[in-house]
């Protein structure tokens, strides 16, 4: 710590903080024209000069670069220091074109807002004026190089934090300016960065153009509806519309966004909205009234019950969900409709939580938050292409790259881009990732690598793994994956020797098969080499969509009530009965396979499926669709016209995410509250159909409250969430566990110890056979940064940048194919399911591969899964036209 | 001199054919020798450059997969030095000096009717390989104006319409 003084404050700062930061934390304003917190400091402007006298003598240095020391006088706002930045800004404005009447950053300029703190006067200097490029034609971002004032900060955000580099500064001198190669149109992730953090206008949202200014917008803060990090999202409305969507600097993601958190809602004002609800009436959907639509799901779930009981209705909810609705939706099947047939994400997508964390550590959580990822000394990704899957978290990857030199370590079966980092790079085939990492335990217990000192006092079950690993030394299980054994010990070696190390998987109803195995293996890896209770170290599991922990937390789960608790358990189970005021039914539900094998066998009748679309997303269609025609009563409720909702008997209208309140639980345990954006919304929220069909159903009470009474219930019963309550969360939420109206939550879990008392490792299962693909193709269904789930498919602005129906394939592959890049060709499985796409050429795809997004329904790809299959072998060829 | 900086902004043409596809496996070795260590970007770029005497855009997208450095990043580095060159080079420089005691003295005239003439623009060579234009800002002769280099060759007090008949001296 070091303590100095600034304008007569006294500040006591870390060491290494810089002035800059150092005033910021005594809440002193320095101006800055090329800084910003994300980024390493450049010092081009000289804004941010400041007069320090030390040891007497007085310099005048740039703030922003310059750390603090111990005893520094610091003045920031001197006579000389306003005439110096006075002239600064006089010399900007000489290049810069005056256009701030019709210009679209106007009002949110630094440059804008400076000229007019520091008074420049008339400019005494002849105008200079140049021509630089101009770019309309990229998607959702524009570029006027002419009113750049080369502050560098969209380089190198792009660069430091995004780890893409599509911008550089080219061409030398006066007639330097930001561009791509060749001044191309961008091709990138679409992040948005540089946009936003361009403190002119020269890049700015395309959309913002003649639409509406900064200060024109009235603000909401809410949490992104995509992806399970969280981000902090502030929608700009205008006459009740949103036109721009940003992140507060000081939100907990930082400012950063990716494409779909910052360029994706537009989803909200898709003319696809289902804005009626829709009866099937002689065999069609046909609009009807809320009344008669309610009416008649009330009666056809309770004739359903009636006739053949309570086990055969069962619901599918999902991560979409806010906390308060999924809590409600769990409360309304196990009481009302009385089964306990409940569970989302294909019961799939938890399980590396539930089943692989939660039972060697306590919590079915990751174990830290996502910026301590950037503090870690080496990453283990395994099947985790954050990139596509979870881009801000991709930037903590790169981050921790850069700055702490971390090693990357990919263990996947695709070529994800972050195996461009400094690292390893094991290839493995779909859904293998477990085979390396139990030959990385294998070799880090037999060569002594491991913490003994913390196994000792806070891990059971040591020699039990130990024995388990016989048959995983790295040469048996390298020459099986054709790897170098090498590789596995280096990657064992550097893990286990890193100082903090970070371990990330990443779930999706991509995968057909569950990844407990994995998660297993990850965890008694951070265990044994002492990375789990520490800052910076851990377990992550990024679960999909925007509340899959809250999924998890609120128990919309054929086996578990809120808080992960056993529903077997009989004192959980009176627990929750004495709040509910019920008998709750005492046999475990069927989890969704069982589910859908169930209706096929005519024993499930009714099904009420809330923001799932299982039809396209769940693997197995042929099943699938023949479960949907046996059942009897179907109810859909969504936003969108999915595939699920058109085979409906009902379907009802759902408002938007951005159109209610709640909260979500982020994947680092966060809860943050979402806010609506404006009164208007179309459909009702889940929660408000919940309630009414309560009401319909004979138990008016079951959902009465708001929003926040509903979360005082939860806090009631769900220990993890004791001391959450509306008026505590705050912009920033808060972190579960937090048991008391006192605990401020924690980031790091097991700091103080298991709640099991110990951790428990688990021993490995025999390695898995890998199936021989005899000159079939292995297609790898995978994620894409510019979607989530099939939701996406209704964002006018995503499907515009990723319309979809491509494969990607190896170069040398599309050579001995005969294929040329736009090529189509022709992917057949095994039964007589085929499907045309445009090839790509693409690094990502390893040979024998081939890569298909997962999201578009139109692919049907679920024809080629099936309930726990680990690979899809597909034969490929050049489509003829 | 918006007028001058308009001209000179002018896009460069994609004038000269591209490169096959099996000539650019020519970079293949050069790759090799650099491959996995990004700070001898600009070594590289100048064997390549001695290969095909000019750096287009299908070297600087090969180089960028082979070498695994961003695309923008080779163009940044490229446009920097005036060692490289996005065109191919003709067999003579012609720097045409737009300074302005030069521009106002016929310089602008004469960059006109070579734009006109030759058919190139600044940055640009000509079909038969002939000519390279450059634009320079002062040559430090300002008493000569216009002046205009061609090669080691220095003309000064030059007449715009004598411009063509200087040039066309030079085979
Ligand atoms: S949108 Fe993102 S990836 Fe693309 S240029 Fe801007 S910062 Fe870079
Ligand atoms: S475009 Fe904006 S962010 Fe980028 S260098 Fe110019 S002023 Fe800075
Ligand atoms: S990373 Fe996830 S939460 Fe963040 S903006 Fe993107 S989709 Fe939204
Ligand atoms: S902010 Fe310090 S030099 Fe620009
Ligand atoms: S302006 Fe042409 S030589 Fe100076």
């Amino acid at each position: 710590m070091v303590t100095l003084t600034i304008d007569g404050t006294k500040v006591t700062v870390k060491k290494g903080s810089s002035i800059l930061e150092a005033a910021q934390q005594a809440g002193i304003r320095i101006p800055t024209l090329c800084h910003d917190k994300r980024l390493i400091p450049y010092g081009s402007c000289r804004l941010c000069i400041v007069e320090v006298t030390s040891r007497g003598r007085t310099r005048t240095m740039p703030s922003c670069f310059n750390p603090a020391r111990e005893g520094m006088e610091v003045a920031t706002n001197t006579p000389s220091l306003r005439e110096s930045r006075r002239l600064q800004l006089m010399l900007l404005l000489r290049s810069h074109p005056l256009q701030c009447p019709g210009c679209d950053a106007g009002g949110d300029c630094e440059l804008q807002n400076l000229v007019f703190e520091y008074e420049v006067p008339e400019l005494n200097f002849g105008r200079q004026s140049r021509y630089f490029h101009l770019d309309n034609d990229s998607h959702f971002i524009r570029f006027n190089m002419n009113l750049c004032i080369r502050c560098g900060m969209c380089v190198r955000i792009c660069e430091e934090v995004q780890g893409q580099s599509e911008l550089s500064f080219v061409n030398r001198g006066i007639e330097s300016e930001v561009s791509t190669d060749f001044d191309r149109p961008l091709d990138c992730e679409f992040c948005g960065q540089c946009a936003s953090i361009c403190p002119v206008g020269a890049i700015s949202s395309k959309w913002l153009v003649g639409t509406g200014r900064r200060f024109e917008l009235k603000d909401t803060s809410t949490v992104c509806a995509f992806c399970s990090l969280g981000c902090s999202l502030s929608l700009g409305e205008k006459d009740q519309k949103t036109v721009y969507v940003s992140s507060p600097p000081e939100s907990p993601n930082q400012g950063s966004l990716c494409v779909k958190g910052r360029y994706g809602w537009p989803i909200v004002y898709s003319e696809n909205r289902l804005s009626v609800p829709l009866i099937r009436k002689n065999g069609s959907l046909v609009e009807s009234t809320w009344e008669e639509a309610v009416q008649s799901v009330a009666r056809g779930f309770s004739s359903v019950k009636d006739k053949s009981g309570p086990d055969s209705l069962a619901v599918l909810g999902s991560q979409r969900l806010t906390n308060e609705e999924a809590y409600i939706l769990g409360k309304f099947t196990r009481t009302i409709l009385g089964t306990n047939n409940l569970d989302h994400a294909a019961g799939i997508g938890y399980l590396s939580l539930t089943k692989g964390l939660a039972p060697i550590l306590g919590y079915a959580a990751s174990t830290n938050s996502i910026r301590e990822i950037r503090g870690s000394s080496a990453v283990l990704l395994l099947g985790a292409d954050l990139t596509e899957t979870h881009p801000v978290a991709k930037n903590e990857v790169i981050l921790a790259s850069s700055r702490m030199k971390a090693k990357v370590i990919v263990v996947d079966s695709i070529k994800t881009k972050l195996t461009d980092r400094d690292g390893i790079f094991l290839k493995v085939p779909p859904g293998f990732e477990d085979l390396v990492v139990n030959s990385m335990l294998k070799f880090i217990i037999d060569e002594g690598l491991f913490d003994r000192a913390s196994l000792d006092l806070r891990v059971d079950g040591f020699e039990s793994l130990s024995a388990s690993l016989e048959s995983y030394s790295p040469e048996s299980i390298a020459s099986y994956l054709d790897v170098d054994p090498e590789m596995i010990k280096k990657a064992a070696t550097f893990f286990a020797k890193a100082e903090k190390g970070v371990i990330i998987l990443a779930e999706g109803l991509n995968k057909s098969r569950d990844s407990i195995a994995l998660s297993k293996a990850a965890t008694n890896l951070a265990l044994i080499t002492g990375n789990i209770g520490k800052e910076s170290c851990g377990v992550y599991v990024f679960g999909e969509k925007a509340n899959a922990q809250g999924a998890i937390d609120m128990g919309l789960l054929p086996d578990s009530l809120p808080g992960n608790q056993s529903l077997s358990d009989e004192a959980t189970r009176s627990k929750f009965e004495n709040l509910w005021n019920c008998q709750l039914p005492v046999n475990p539900g069927m989890k969704a396979e069982d589910l859908f094998k169930a209706a096929e066998e005519g024993k499930v009748k009714g099904l009420y499926v809330v923001a799932e679309n299982f039809i396209d997303n769940y693997p197995n269609r042929k099943q699938l669709e023949r479960a949907l025609g046996k059942l009897e009563f179907l109810v859909v409720q969504d936003m969108f016209m999915s595939s699920t909702a058109k085979m409906a008997d009902v379907v009802l209208p759902v408002a938007a995410p951005y159109e209610k309140s709640g909260t979500f639980t982020s994947a680092e345990r966060r809860v943050q509250l979402l806010n609506p954006s404006s009164k208007k919304k179309i459909g009702k929220t889940d929660l408000e159909i919940f309630s009414i069909l309560a009401n319909l159903m004979g138990n008016p009470e079951l959902a009465s409250q708001s929003c926040s009474e509903i979360m005082d219930e939860i806090a009631s019963v769900v220990p993890m969430y004791a001391g959450i309550s509306y008026d505590r969360i705050g912009s920033d939420g808060l972190t579960w566990p937090c048991v008391d109206p006192e605990d401020s939550g924690s980031p790091v879990l097991y700091e103080g110890g298991f709640p099991l008392g110990k951790a428990r490792l688990v021993p490995a299962d025999p390695p898995r056979i890998i199936p021989e693909n005899q000159g079939y193709y292995r297609l790898i269904p995978t994620i894409t940064k510019f979607h989530s789930g099939s939701f996406s498919e209704w964002s006018p602005s995503l499907m515009e940048v990723c319309p979809g129906r491509f494969a990607e394939m190896n170069g040398k592959d599309m050579s001995t194919l005969g294929v040329n890049e736009g090529d189509l060709v022709k992917v057949s499985g095994n039964s007589d399911n085929s499907l045309e796409l445009t090839v790509k050429e693409s690094r990502r795809a390893l040979l024998g591969t081939i890569l298909v997004p997962y999201h578009f329904s139109e692919n049907r790809l679920n024809l080629f899964s099936d309930w726990g299959s680990v690979e899809i072998l597909v034969s490929v060829e050049k489509a003829s036209k | 001199m918006q007028e001058r900086d308009a001209l000179l902004k002018k896009k460069v043409q994609d004038s000269v054919e591209q490169i096959p596809r099996d000539k650019l496996e020519l970079l293949d070795p050069i790759i090799e020798k650099y491959q996995g260590s990004t700070s001898y970007l600009i070594p590289a770029l100048k064997e390549a450059q001695e290969m095909f005497g000019y750096l287009p855009m299908e070297v600087q997208r090969k180089l960028s997969k082979g070498l695994n450095i961003p695309a923008p990043h080779i163009y940044g580095v490229v446009t920097f030095y005036s060692f490289f060159t996005i065109t191919p080079r003709g067999r003579h420089t012609i720097r045409l000096c737009l300074g302005t005691a030069c521009y106002v003295k016929g310089a602008k005239e004469m960059l006109e009717i070579i734009v006109r003439e030759i058919g190139i623009n600044v940055g640009e060579t000509s079909k038969d390989g002939r000519f390279t234009l450059e634009a320079v800002r002062c040559l430090g002769a300002c008493g000569l104006a216009p002046v205009m280099m061609i090669g080691e060759d220095t003309h000064g007090n030059i007449i715009p319409s004598a411009t063509l008949g200087i040039i066309e001296g030079y085979q």
